[in-house]
């Protein structure tokens, strides 16, 4: 029955009931399904079980779909990739009548001189190859990403899946079952695939069983884990063992012609010819040595088809049908075209015979899919079912030996003759097997070919290369799919910046408000009047205990044993090589514990780095991570303490809570710690608060700030802010290997302290001159916003002595500053005489703005 | 791709929720040159080690295990 028409190229195809893409295409009378990699050859339906390339076409924009395991649907947009002007009349095709010119590592060989000619040829050949167009503009999809222990995977629901399952269910193993396609799909219908299905309603009703089908497995790891996907699934299975009942698909063999439209493996053609009722030709040979092959013959002719002659062993002429010819131990030597079989040449008895027909059906042996045993050989994999199969030897006499890459038996040979003496080193130069079918065609055909031409005597297992994940083709979306997983922060005040405008972006792995419309006018509220930044994402972490103030003495360089209850300092954190790896602010109580605040970005190294020493050290530590706790808030600006005395009965006067002091203080009824920081470079109070009141908090701050123009700013404001003051942001401004000396933060380290991490390195370091410091600079007649300036190289006369970390152009100084790291001559900057694009460069004292820090001590 | 941690506080865990913190080894040195070997020249000798591990998705705790760095075997 006609369910609707699919589009192919422009023209309308009808789909029947249970069509492939694949079918309704052939009964609408395409034979060229697709044009081969290099030579561009014709290529038509070959396996029928979603192994070849030959299918493959692009659905609904997406190429690269084997249309022979592709439900058709009406509405569909069906075109074929490769080809121009198209894939029925590919003008590339002389690429073919090229062949013997373009050997095995063609372009290796060709391409490499002149060397300028490289990069247009490589245009051009890219042009010329792929397998369709990837789709402009379309929305990513979303991959789900979940792992699954159990105890037995197995892979591959056909009866020995299906067995393998319910036995281990059974054995009160919890069992995980995966098939590439949905359970029967690869049946014909019949008694087996009635057997099938009740086998399968069977797993299904076992509660041990989870049942993921068209989930392929694509590659076994170590431990092992198996990783299986579906086009919106990605599971990482970890099983304690592995069962592989993937099967066997019929051997693919290399003689001449045999990649011509017309040639047909038996599963392809009976599955034609009972399941879509479509013809695969007016005349048919068939070439059958195996059980299965006699199978497909019947079905053939019960379903109609007109097979000419049987190719057979003496065993099997009994079931040869009588309307076709039996030809007893024939060997087929040839397929002739052109364009499609036209007619095969068969060896009887000596004697050569032309046989016309126009579909040649080959069940010539099976080769079982064993690539997941061959990438993981340590791991606990057992093969049941046709997958355990020796298998046979194809036979390799001319034609291609791989489909998906064009590697025709003649390529073989030549590489061979370069060398390239084993199935491994044939595979890496001629690119055979690394095709979309992954080996499963042609591994065997080149294993032979090299097992026959090498001492080897044993063709087995041993010439077959090693697999390699996917084992099947699988999206880059799918592969990419833990990149979409992304866990976005969100401090307590996210609704409240949203609805004041603010332009929010990462910072650190939180979204965070850049700007809320004009940063200028930000900044000047800071530095004239008053203004709110939202810094709950700030690492606070409570560091208590018996040991903490051993912990804080050895974990920072910087001097801490004298810091009284009640106050802060700056403190740096080195790493073990005496490189700066964060840094913070350090607040002592008077009961020997402490409350430590660290970068955004930093806060979650910093918990490990304080974990570490713990541990090591062998100290007694509580360690409280308390940001996804606290919310807080920055009130900075000359103004900030008029807006808070209103809204709290606690002193927060330079004698109560001076610079670098703290204290718990209650503002518009909200508990806070506030510290007196001076990032901005003014008057600054950072009130950390119990993150469910921030909205709160922030609504009471900003009311009582509007007197005095205060405004939210965000992190492009203080960017300008910071860098007035000359603060440096780790990571931003330092390297991986800058020492506080480099930096200029030496005040920040106590060399006296007996230990501290990093202590060795700077001692032995200190003997080196230092070959590059962090300075400040001054622009002039550079870019008029300075910030184009961040990244530049800064250049001494025609050499490059240095790079620009950040820069902005300030309103207050009137000029534009930056940071730079800059290569020292003995120890010494360069005076002058640098540049940065276009602009003068000199080197400037930090801070540019208020060096003596008046204005933050308020 | 997946090792398993034996994490004493949470038990097997796969390797993804960890983080390597790189060989075990002493804390300082006798002097300033045996320091930079301690921290730049790990032995990164194939066959086992002790080696320093960080339960960073679960309990954040840093613990000592033995793991054979060609075989993955752990113990």
């Amino acid at each position: 029955m006609t369910r609707g028409t699919l589009r192919f190229e422009g023209r309308g195809i009808p789909v029947e009931d249970g069509d492939t893409v694949a079918s309704a295409l052939f009964r609408a009378g395409v034979r060229t399904f697709s044009r081969s990699l290099k030579s561009r050859r014709r290529r038509g339906l070959y396996c029928g079980t979603g192994e070849c390339p030959n299918c493959t076409v692009t659905v609904d924009d997406l190429p690269g779909v084997r249309s022979c395991v592709t439900p058709a649907e009406a509405g569909m947009r069906v075109e074929r990739g490769r080809g121009w002007p198209s894939a029925e009349h590919d003008l590339l095709h002389v690429t073919d009548l090229m062949h013997p010119l373009m050997p095995v590592g063609f372009y290796m060989k060709t391409f490499v001189r002149p060397r300028f000619a490289w990069p247009a040829a490589e245009r051009l050949i890219r042009r010329a190859t792929g397998s369709g167009r990837l789709p402009e503009g379309r929305e990513p999809s979303r991959t789900i990403v979940r792992h699954a222990h159990v105890d037995a995977l197995v892979v591959g629901a056909g009866a020995a899946g299906l067995s393998a399952a319910l036995e281990s269910a059974r054995a009160s193993e919890r069992v995980l079952l995966c098939d590439a396609f949905p359970i029967g799909s690869q049946v014909a219908p019949g008694p087996a695939l009635d057997a099938l299905h009740a086998h399968e309603a069977e797993v299904r009703a076992e509660p041990a069983i989870e049942v993921l089908d068209g989930h392929a497995a694509l590659g076994v790891y170590d431990g092992p884990t198996v990783a299986v996907a579906s086009a919106g699934e990605l599971v990482q299975v970890h099983p304690r063992r592995i069962v592989l009942a993937t099967g066997a698909t019929e051997m693919h063999e290399a003689f001449p012609g045999n990649d011509l439209p017309g040639v047909w493996l038996g599963r392809a053609a009976s599955r034609m010819a009972a399941r879509h009722g479509v013809s695969i030709g007016a005349r048919l040979v068939v070439v059958a040595s195996t059980d299965e092959g006699l199978e497909h013959l019947g079905t053939l002719v019960a379903a109609g088809a007109n097979v000419t002659a049987a190719v057979v062993p003496a065993a099997f002429v009994d079931g040869v049908p009588p309307s076709a010819e039996a030809i007893v131990d024939g060997e087929l030597v040839s397929a002739r075209g052109p364009g499609r079989v036209r007619s095969v040449i068969v060896r009887e008895r000596g004697q050569e015979r032309r046989l016309p027909c126009d579909a040649l059906v080959l069940s010539t042996g099976l080769a079982p899919r064993d690539e997941l045993v061959r990438m993981a050989p340590g791991e606990p994999i057992e093969l049941v079912g046709d997958a355990a199969l020796a298998g046979d030897v194809p036979r390799v006499a001319g034609g291609y030996i791989c489909l998906c890459e064009d590697v025709s038996a003649h390529d073989a040979e030549q590489a061979w003759a370069e060398g390239f003496r084993s199935a491994e080193i044939l595979k890496r130069y001629t690119t055979a097997t690394m095709g979309p079918c992954r080996g499963a065609m042609c591994g065997r055909a080149l294993a032979a070919f090299a097992a026959a031409r090498s001492d080897q005597t044993d063709r087995g297992a041993p010439g077959r290369t090693t697999a390699r994940p996917p084992s099947r083709p699988v999206a880059l979306e799918t592969l990419a799919a833990s990149v979409h997983e992304v866990i976005e922060k969100r401090t307590s005040l996210h609704e409240t910046h949203l609805a004041a405008g603010a332009e929010l972006g990462w910072s650190g792995g939180w979204k965070r408000p850049f700007a809320y419309g004009d940063p200028k006018d930000e900044y000047a509220a800071v530095r004239e009047r008053a203004g709110l930044m939202d810094v709950g994402t700030l690492g606070t972490f409570l560091i208590a205990g018996r040991d903490a103030p051993a912990l804080v003495d050895r974990v920072f360089p910087t001097r801490v044993a004298d810091l009284a209850p009640g106050r802060s300092r700056y403190v740096l954190a080195l790493d073990e090589a005496g490189y700066v790896a964060d840094d913070g602010v350090l607040c002592a109580f008077g009961d020997g514990s402490y409350l430590l605040t660290s970068t955004t970005g930093g806060a979650e190294r910093m918990d490990a780095r304080l974990r570490e020493w713990t541990h090591r050290l062998g100290l007694h530590v509580h360690l409280l991570d308390r940001t996804s706790e606290l919310g807080a808030i920055l009130v900075a600006g000359p103004r900030a303490r008029d807006l808070l005395e209103p809204l709290s009965d606690d002193a927060l006067g330079t004698d109560a809570l001076p610079h670098a002091a703290h204290g718990e203080v209650t503002v518009a009824g909200i508990p806070c710690t506030a510290i007196r920081t001076g990032f901005v470079g003014e008057l600054g109070f950072e009130l950390h608060h119990p993150r469910s009141r921030g909205p709160e908090l922030w609504s009471a701050l900003m009311r009582s700030g509007e007197a005095f123009g205060v405004r939210a700013f965000g992190l492009d404001a203080l960017e300008l802010l910071r860098l007035e003051k000359g603060h440096l942001y780790v990571g931003q401004d330092t390297m991986p290997d800058d020492t506080p000396a480099k930096l200029g933060l030496d005040r920040a380290v106590d060399t006296s302290k007996e230990w501290f991490v990093g202590k060795a390195a700077l001692e032995r370091l200190a003997a080196i001159p230092l070959g590059r410091r962090l300075a400040g600079l001054t622009f002039e007649s550079g870019p008029p916003d300075a910030a184009e300036l961040r990244g530049t190289p800064v250049f001494a006369g025609g050499e490059i002595v240095g790079r620009v970390t950040s820069a902005a152009t300030s309103p207050t100084l009137g000029r534009s500053i930056g940071l730079a790291w800059i290569r020292t001559a003995e120890g010494e900057l360069p005076a002058d005489g640098l540049r940065a694009g276009d602009a003068l460069a000199t080197v400037a004292p930090t801070p540019f703005y208020d060096p003596d820090g008046e204005r933050l001590r308020g | 791709m997946t090792v398993r941690i034996p994490c004493p506080t949470c038990g097997e865990r796969p390797h993804t929720e960890f983080t390597f913190g790189g060989q075990a080894r002493p804390h300082a040195a006798d002097d300033t040159e045996a320091d930079f070997a301690r921290v730049f020249l790990p032995d990164n000798d194939p066959g086992s080690a002790r080696e320093r591990w960080f339960h960073t998705m679960g309990c954040r705790t840093w613990f000592e295990l033995t793991r054979d760095a060609t075989t993955n075997r752990i113990g």
